[in-house]
């Protein structure tokens, strides 16, 4: 696993952009539907796994909630929206509404993407409206929260879920 | 083709047994019956009595066996697919097919599910080839999986449930899973090979709670708590279900890892009709 980045960064929208990526010499996933919604699975496990159980994901044919100790809803999501075409195998949740969330929107996407000999892994975040981030015209230590907490949490989950996913293949 | 069966009288054995009908067929178990149309042996793989004889001429042996509901089931296991990793060998066996499970490859599996690999593992130490089929919950009548979920489901109005019920699981028909065992027997592009076997649908334990609540008419409230570990769950489900502990623990256990194909190799391979959930459960319930 190399090429390991980590960016994040707002968004002319206001919502938040956060995203991560590893190199891989081979697929993680195959390029199926089965593939793609492994990308999905492994992404809540590595949550699970992460918070040693604290803060797990549960669903409905309708979509999921991410719940603190099984009560607070921290975010709730659509059902996977799962993509396998052309060197791109992917993984989409809506982003539905929840504590972290000003409102619905914006999305991640886990994805594992053909990059000349290897093969990318990523998770995005995108267009998302986080509740604990500084709001317009506040002064910046309002999104502390967010900036130390939670921003950190989920690259650190990112990791987390990458060495899942990659270890679930060799194994 | 002479194919051995071991584990012939288990839900999957006795399932499999039929499909099997255009082959030289001996079935092995570890008490006497009588099968048309086939050789019976009485055999036990984890002695090792009559293993070697239940294997005289087999080109193609299927693994049928597990020791869940003893203690030391995990030993056990191992110690029942080595002798008959040897025997095979020394019989001069071409394939051994292996249903293991689905998860079974987590680096944090439960004990249940690592033995699962594990006994995979050493029935190829002898260098037979093996098959390997990696499956979730097995939809039939008589498997520990389902009828747990059936006994609870008939059982209980309300359900405290653990944070288990929302990890997602593929669930399989008994009949399809038989198909695919059957499918393999004997081709040699599988040697070697392990293949994820799902069924047509990925739903968490809660939903196929709620799918079988349907279809038997009921309407359970599930409330979920975050503190209720795989021990007492274990006890309770004794209680409740006509599964015993022994066997509910290690299932329990293993309910935490996700349990969903990663792969769909063998759709290619053995392009199936795959029967419905729904369809599954009904068939169970009859």
């Amino acid at each position: 696993m190399t090429g390991w980045e980590t960016s994040e960064r707002v968004l002319e929208s206001g919502g938040f952009e956060s995203r991560q990526r590893v190199l891989v010499a081979e697929p993680a996933v195959e390029a199926s539907e089965a593939g793609a919604r492994t990308l999905g699975v492994t992404y809540w496990q590595a949550v699970d796994r992460f918070t040693r159980g604290c803060v797990r994901a549960s669903w409905t044919g309708g979509g999921g909630k991410l719940r603190l100790l099984g009560g607070a809803t921290l975010l709730t999501f659509g059902p996977p929206e799962l993509s396998f075409e052309g060197g791109l195998v992917s993984c989409r949740h809506a982003i539905r509404g929840g504590l972290l969330a000003v409102r619905a929107g914006g999305s991640v996407t886990l994805a594992q993407r053909r990059q000349g000999e290897q093969q990318e892994l990523s998770v995005t975040v995108e267009g998302y409206l986080p509740r604990l981030a500084a709001g317009a015209g506040l002064p910046p230590w309002t999104g502390m929260l967010y900036a130390k907490g939670q921003s950190p949490f989920h690259v650190a989950v990112s990791w987390r879920y990458f060495e899942l996913l990659l270890r679930g293949r060799g194994a | 083709m002479n194919v051995t069966v071991f584990g012939a009288t288990g839900v999957v054995g006795r399932a499999l047994v039929p499909l099997l009908g255009e082959h030289e067929l001996t079935v092995v178990s570890r008490t006497a019956r009588e099968e048309p149309g086939a050789r019976w042996v009485v055999a036990d793989a984890a002695s090792g009595d009559g293993v070697a004889a239940a294997l005289e001429g087999a080109e193609v042996v299927y693994y049928l066996v597990h020791s869940l509901g003893t203690r030391d089931f995990e030993e056990q296991d191992r110690a029942a697919a080595e002798t008959v990793a040897h025997e095979a060998a020394n019989a001069g066996v071409r394939q051994i097919v292996y249903l293991g499970g689905l998860g079974a490859d987590d680096p944090d599996a439960s004990p249940h599910l690592r033995s699962r690999r594990e006994t995979g593992e050493r029935l190829a130490s002898a260098g037979v080839a093996v098959t390997t089929l990696r499956a979730a919950m097995i939809v039939g009548k008589g498997s520990a999986a389902f009828e747990t979920i059936l006994g609870l489901v008939k059982r209980l109005p309300v359900m405290v449930t653990p944070s288990w019920v929302s990890t997602p699981t593929q669930p399989i028909a008994l009949d399809d899973v038989s198909r695919y065992l059957a499918g393999v027997c004997g081709n040699e592009a599988t040697f070697g090979e392990g293949y994820d076997v799902g069924g047509p649908e990925v739903m968490t334990y809660r939903q196929m709670i709620e799918r079988i609540a349907v279809l038997l008419g009921r309407k359970p409230a599930i409330i979920e708590v975050p503190v209720l570990t795989p021990y007492l769950s274990s006890l309770w489900l004794n209680l409740v279900t006509p599964v015993s502990a022994s066997v509910a623990r290690p299932l329990v256990e293993g309910l935490r890892n996700p349990t969903i194909a990663r792969e769909e190799r063998i759709r290619k391979l053995l392009p199936l009709e795959l029967t419905s959930f729904e369809e599954a459960a009904r068939r169970a319930l009859a």
